[in-house]
């Protein structure tokens, strides 16, 4: 509970004494932007490849700027681990944030630098992305955050080899993939893996589900302060989800999926001695999957071995809608270098050298889909961009209400109408208490 | 509590300040350290906590006097917290559950086992057991079990065993009614091994004619376990018991490794909560209340605890 700050006082000291005058990108826009010292500290939760690929940028970004940019990884706990930075008077000086809620909540504590304070022009950079996609990282009509990598939530993986093994073919339609479901089944194996012990993976469900039998419009209203969770809707998308989520189809039934973990549920459909056919996750499953933690070997056999087919249409709608999820930059230091880094990374030089890496998906229009390494990414990048609209993963946006908790009850088939009530009355309470 | 010396030499200080009623510099200067450590790291910690809990606490500073707001939430709009109706749930029944359950078997257990030990050779051996998990760190042991509990029969030994008789694969910690006694059962494995060794130190120290003469009375051994051991050790049973309480309603890690407060919000209690309403949502005005709630539960303990000290020192 105790803090220790005593450095923001003199950075907003400085940063009103301090002129800006630097060349790169620190002295277009009208802010006072503080000069650098020429190194500058990255924060976010990547390890591994993603790691790598991330420093493949920052590497770039160094040659072109000659600004050191060290990367620092935080794999758990990375909103406390912010926030104790933060307090401590030692703030990265970009972080990369996974939740818009955490986002939106360090905009309010005045923890972030918007992009206008650091002399970025909004309009500027707008032509870079894909309408909407900025928006995700506004907080109360001002630009703090930059949607910098994202990842498609509307793909079902499955194994092609096995499919043609057992004579059965990717779903197009909701009908289609509970017949699927049923013939994997007569074929003598388990249809779904679903790690529901990260309740994520229930909330990707659930926002695909939604999206795709009720539109976009209802969707925004309902991850909105406006939403209503008692909604009728909300009741039939989870009706919808346990047609296919329920004890016969899943393995090891609804007790053992809540007690196993994404990875662990992907290893079920992708390992070496797999035991269920198709998971449902977002794009980075295929990395996943192929990397050390499930089978290495499947690399190099994408569209053989592992492949995936978007999520279908629901009674005939939903046709061309995508949820995605992503992580969006913010700025906690406002100087020249974090300036300059921000803007480059707005850029299709950027963008580029960071797909190469094979671990994300640019926002970034300009951005040759022909660089992505895997056909599997190349196909996913393909959904997002000629999606007829693409909506951000809801869960992320709410202000921190567990409706993961609400999906694994759903899940276990409790009673949904009391939970629901409980839930509207703690979202609305949270979404008051921002 | 057994030791002769330290209350001696307490009564030896007190003699020498003569009651202690006049100021004196000399005491000042001797109690000052301490006191300034105790000022700095738990009388202004805690002055802060209180008063933050009355306000919206952005970034763990004083932002936004709220008045109850905070308080009120947490008692009647928070079920993650306290759910009332039947049966309750929430943090803090999770907490009473623990209390009840968790304190009472785990001395009961230590208590049997620290009896039945003393009649056999291998008593030494049987201690060493039971208190090894005490030596290893509470996040290793919520590591082991969480693999022990495993729902993969490849992973779990439980469910490898279980599967021998053809039951299961069950998966306790993804079942939020089974969740909560999965884990004081694992709460109880760690903790038995200290109330075994406390309570057969003291059982050690009843003396050999107390047990013979019930014995020549006729008592069989159920009553002198009751009727003998039991009263002559509830001293040492009471600090175990006291500790144990302690450890309750601090309790967080093997919550945070073992279920992250899940499935669902299940299996929370008061310390995660604290956790993560406070350093994972930032609402540190909301955390502090809840912390707050921490202290007030821990006061009566400490209270029990101070009177018994003191008690202790008038025997003396």
């Amino acid at each position: 509970m105790r803090k220790f700050r005593l450095v923001a006082p003199f950075m907003t000291a400085v940063l009103v004494l301090t002129a800006c005058g630097n060349g790169d990108g620190g002295d277009d826009g009208d802010a006072d932007v503080p000069e650098g010292d020429g190194e500058i500290t990255v924060t976010s939760l990547w390890g591994g490849t993603e790691q790598e690929a991330f420093e493949a940028v920052l590497a770039a970004f160094e040659e072109e700027s000659g600004i050191t940019a060290t990367y620092e990884s935080q794999r758990t706990e990375y909103a406390s681990f912010l926030r104790n930075r933060i307090q401590g008077g030692n703030p990265p000086d970009v972080a990369i944030i996974p939740g818009i809620g955490t986002l939106r909540s360090l905009a309010r504590d005045g923890s972030l630098i918007s992009i206008s304070e650091l002399g970025i022009a909004q309009s500027d950079i707008e032509g870079n992305y894909a309408p909407g996609i900025l928006d995700v990282g506004v907080v109360d009509d001002e630009l703090y955050g930059i949607m910098v990598k994202l990842n498609s939530k509307s793909t079902i993986f499955y194994s092609p080899e096995r499919f043609a093994e057992m004579g059965v073919e990717p779903a197009e339609t909701w009908d289609d993939l509970v017949a699927l479901t049923e013939s994997i089944k007569e074929a003598g194996s388990t249809p779904w893996a679903l790690g529901a012990q990260d309740s994520w993976t229930l909330t990707d469900w659930f926002e695909i589900t939604y999206l795709k039998m009720h539109g976009t419009e209802a969707y925004d209203t309902l991850f909105s302060p406006d939403g209503d969770w008692t909604d009728e809707t909300v009741t039939a998308t989870i009706d919808k989800m346990l047609e296919i989520l329920n004890e016969e189809n899943i393995e090891g039934g609804v007790d053992g999926s809540l007690a196993t973990l994404f990875v662990a549920a992907i290893g079920k459909v992708f390992s070496t001695s797999p035991s269920a056919e198709l998971y449902y996750g977002g794009g980075f499953v295929g990395g996943i999957a192929t990397g050390a933690d499930v089978n290495p070997d499947l690399a190099g056999q994408e569209g053989e071995a592992i492949d995936w087919f978007g999520f279908p249409t629901i009674d005939g709608n939903g046709e061309g809608l995508v949820t995605y999820g992503g992580d969006v930059m913010a700025a906690l230091v406002n100087d020249s270098d974090v300036a300059a880094f921000m803007e480059y990374l707005t850029t299709a030089d950027a963008g580029q050298v960071w797909a190469e890496g094979g671990t994300i998906i640019s926002p970034i229009v300009d951005v040759d889909t022909g660089v992505y390494p895997t056909v599997l990414i190349q196909a996913e990048a393909d959904q997002v961009t000629s999606a007829e609209a693409v909506r951000f993963d809801g869960s992320d946006l709410l202000p921190g209400t567990d409706l993961g908790a609400v999906l694994q009850s759903a899940l276990r088939g409790e009673d949904m109408g009391p939970i629901l009530e409980e839930f509207q009355t703690a979202t609305s309470t949270a979404w008051e208490n921002e | 509590m057994t030791a002769e010396n330290p209350p001696v030499a307490v009564s030896t200080t007190a003699t020498a300040s003569k009651g202690g009623g006049g100021f004196s510099w000399a005491a000042l200067f001797f109690l000052a350290p301490a006191a300034l450590l105790l000022l700095v790291f738990l009388l202004f910690p805690t002055v802060y906590t209180i008063a933050l809990s009355f306000n919206r606490g952005r970034a763990g500073e004083f932002t936004e006097w709220t008045g109850l707001d905070n308080w009120i939430r947490l008692f009647t709009e928070d079920p993650n917290f306290l759910r009332l109706g039947f049966p309750p749930s929430g943090a803090l029944w999770n907490n009473v559950l623990w209390l009840v359950f968790y304190v009472s078997l785990v001395v009961l257990a230590g208590l049997i086992i620290a009896v039945m030990a003393t009649r056999v050779r291998y008593e030494a051996w049987i201690k060493a057991i039971v208190f090894l998990p005490q030596a290893i760190a509470a996040t290793s042991l919520a590591v082991i079990w969480s693999f022990v509990y495993a729902p993969d029969r490849n992973t779990g030994l439980m469910n490898a065993v279980l599967g021998i008789a053809d039951i299961g694969p069950v998966a306790l910690l993804g079942n939020p009614s089974t969740v909560n006694w999965a884990l004081i059962a694992v709460g109880i494995w760690g903790s038995v091994g200290f109330a075994t060794v406390i309570l057969s130190a003291a059982i050690k120290g009843i003396s050999s004619e107390v047990l013979e003469a019930a014995r020549v009375d006729g008592a069989n051994e159920t009553q002198i376990f009751w009727r003998i051991i039991v009263p002559m050790v509830s001293l040492p049973i009471a600090v175990v018991a006291v500790t144990l309480v302690v450890n309750v309603i601090k309790l967080f890690d093997l919550i945070f490794v073992m279920t992250q407060g899940g499935p669902g919000t299940s299996s929370r209690v008061i310390a995660f909560s604290m956790y993560q309403d406070a350093f994972r949502q930032g609402q540190y005005g909301y955390g502090a209340a809840i912390a707050v709630v921490m202290v007030v539960l821990l006061l009566p303990v400490m209270i029990f605890n101070v009177r018994r000290f003191r008690a202790e020192a008038v025997q003396q």
